[in-house]
């Protein structure tokens, strides 16, 4: 059972949502875990069935955590024309998504942001878009 | 009786121009040098007619309201929830989506059409389903399958391909929506794809579940499949699962 307010925010992540092909959200998520983090990209991994990309998020403490965030599949994003450039290695993003059901600091991102607000991986379409 | 004679002549005029009309409205398809339709190309993954229920997934899936009825005793077309993740859900191990299911996957597909073959490559998993043409019969004496062992055959300009000789599958990805509805075919599975062009860019993809050991009846149902030759500059991309699946079952590797 899916609670009301985390039911609210799934949908409300839906529409940015990476298109999941290769397994169903509750395979390897849990939407009672939702996470909204802001930090540095240190790692891409484009690769199938899904891009992984790696923040490091700096605690009110000070202290760093790495966190690996899940994204679409490759094949779907580059033929909507996203390339792995979309999201740079040292680049600042916001990412909001839900926790992988281990508790670890892997997750579903469901929505990626630069701090300006533009979502990360269709900023380079908008610009075109613009030009 | 002059009167008769131009009246007769007036009915013969007008029972010719449905002909006519139907003559000049048949729309223009792509075919091949020997006058077959020809559907070699790169398209889109089938998707839904108006009107029908739509799951939450990159899939494509099925309308409920298309089922036949249960047979009563017969196999479970709801696979039960065991709470171990290689049962429950298979595909987030990297194994295959089988047929019907990787069809409906929502990755682009490049099919390949000779005299003897019809070749559908899926970019989801790289399914591959090789259809022979030639009249031979289905192989017999073999392993039940994930795809399944396909022949087609013409009939006018739809293109029919009989498929069976399935193993216990998943039907489709209608689990993505509601994790409890995990919709199984039985190895008793025959499906039916009766393929046509609607026009120059659209093809009507029929097509139709027989299994006795599941349902009353067989039932189908119709989706659209369109092409997109704008696709082809890029064509399909690689798609080996077990590259990075990081978190199989939700238990993931690193971080």
């Amino acid at each position: 059972m899916i609670r009301p307010f985390y039911s609210f925010l799934l949908i409300a992540l839906a529409s940015s949502a990476p298109l999941l092909a290769h397994h169903s959200f509750a395979a390897e998520y849990d939407d009672t875990k939702p996470i909204k983090v802001m930090g540095t990209v240190t790692k891409v991994e484009w690769q199938n069935p899904h891009i992984w990309f790696y923040l490091d998020v700096k605690g009110e403490d000070g202290k760093v955590t790495n966190y690996a965030f899940s994204g679409g599949a490759p094949g779907q994003l580059m033929r909507r024309g996203i390339m792995k450039s979309a999201i740079q290695i040292g680049s600042t993003v916001t990412v909001d998504g839900f926790k992988a059901k281990d508790g670890s600091n892997n997750a579903f991102g469901a929505k990626v942001t630069y701090p300006d607000g533009r979502m990360v991986f269709t900023a380079n379409q908008e610009d075109q878009n613009k030009r | 009786m002059k009167k008769l004679t131009i009246h007769f002549s007036l009915l013969v005029a007008l029972a010719f121009v449905p002909a006519m009309c139907a003559q000049t409205s048949a729309p223009a398809i792509p075919r091949t040098a020997d006058g077959k339709p020809d559907f070699t190309g790169i398209y889109q993954w089938p998707t839904y007619l108006p009107g029908a229920e739509r799951g939450r997934s990159s899939a494509t899936t099925f309308d409920r309201k298309n089922f036949a009825p249960l047979k009563p005793g017969g196999e479970a077309f709801l696979e039960p929830r065991t709470g171990d993740p290689r049962h429950d859900e298979p595909r987030d191990f990297c194994l295959p989506a089988g047929f019907p299911a990787g069809m409906l996957s929502g990755n682009a597909m490049q099919w390949f059409q000779t005299k003897n073959y019809l070749t559908i490559v899926h970019e989801f998993q790289r399914m591959s389903r090789i259809i022979p043409l030639d009249g031979r019969p289905h192989r017999k004496d073999i392993e039940p399958s994930f795809y399944g062992d396909p022949v087609g055959h013409w009939e006018g300009d739809a293109l029919v391909i009989v498929t069976k000789n399935f193993k216990r599958w998943m039907m489709d990805d209608y689990f993505y929506t509601d994790p409890k509805e995990f919709r199984m075919h039985s190895d008793a599975l025959t499906t039916t794809e009766r393929i046509q062009w609607k026009d120059k860019d659209t093809m009507s993809y029929l097509l139709t579940i027989d299994d006795p050991k599941t349902f009353t009846k067989p039932w189908s149902q119709e989706f659209q499949i369109k092409a997109k030759p704008e696709w082809d500059a890029v064509g399909l991309f690689e798609y080996v699962c077990e590259e990075n699946n990081r978190c199989p079952g939700g238990k993931c590797q690193g971080n």
